[in-house]
């Protein structure tokens, strides 16, 4: 029953809510997609597909040489 | 020509000190250099995640500009020799999306943060979080 579940949610979200490129400058929304300790989801924890967890690795890293987000926290 | 994005990190105690020379000598920098500035926002102070040359706070500036790609190095350049600038990103944005934000005066932060519902994808983690723990159990 998890299984189907896990399934049936891991639809990328990115895909759908129709956002094209993930951005570094989005400081809210950038902390979700990592770990408390500010690593990085797996493609698998977080559903993305493989475009959209590209821009989101591309964006945590700008957002980390800026200073927005941690490197380790 | 190509449309570009710049974030800079000012160290405080020159922006505090005066504001409007900061971003005058930035802009000479990024006008010497053949650019077009489109739009400058302040962001304003912030905490920074880690400390950078022991900074602990410092103020955001986002310019976008057009310029040629030639130039993009030369700008750069500047940007690290200048002692006040603490660090500073320029990433292309050639997205149409961006371009009509401009002309609108909206910025890109509000906007994307309107388009991702939060609520829906704190339930989501959770909901992933059990489904794994629950796999993981299994």
């Amino acid at each position: 029953m998890s299984r189907k579940m896990f399934n049936k949610t891991s639809k990328c979200r990115f895909c759908r809510m129709g956002v094209q490129e993930v951005d570094y400058k989005d400081t809210q929304y950038l902390p979700k997609l990592t770990t408390a300790q500010g690593k990085l989801f797996s493609r698998k924890r977080s559903g993305n597909c493989a475009r959209h967890q590209h821009s989101v690795k591309n964006s945590i890293k700008r957002a980390r040489f800026m200073a927005l987000l941690p490197y380790v926290a | 020509m190509r449309m570009y994005e710049g974030l800079f990190l000012i160290d405080n105690a020159r922006a505090n000190m005066e504001w409007d020379n900061v971003v005058k000598e930035i802009h000479n920098i990024l006008q010497k250099n053949g650019s077009e500035i489109l739009k400058t926002e302040k962001w304003g102070e912030k905490k920074l995640a880690y400390k950078i040359e022991g900074h602990k706070r410092g103020t955001y500036l986002l310019i976008h500009f057009n310029t040629k790609n030639t130039a993009i190095a030369m700008i750069k350049r500047d940007f690290q020799l200048s002692d006040y600038i603490i660090r500073s990103l320029i990433v292309k944005d050639d997205k149409i999306e961006d371009l009509t934000q401009l002309a609108t005066g909206e910025t890109v932060v509000e906007k994307t943060a309107a388009k991702i519902p939060e609520i829906e994808d704190v339930d989501l983690l959770a909901e992933a979080v059990e489904s794994v723990n629950i796999v993981e159990k299994a």
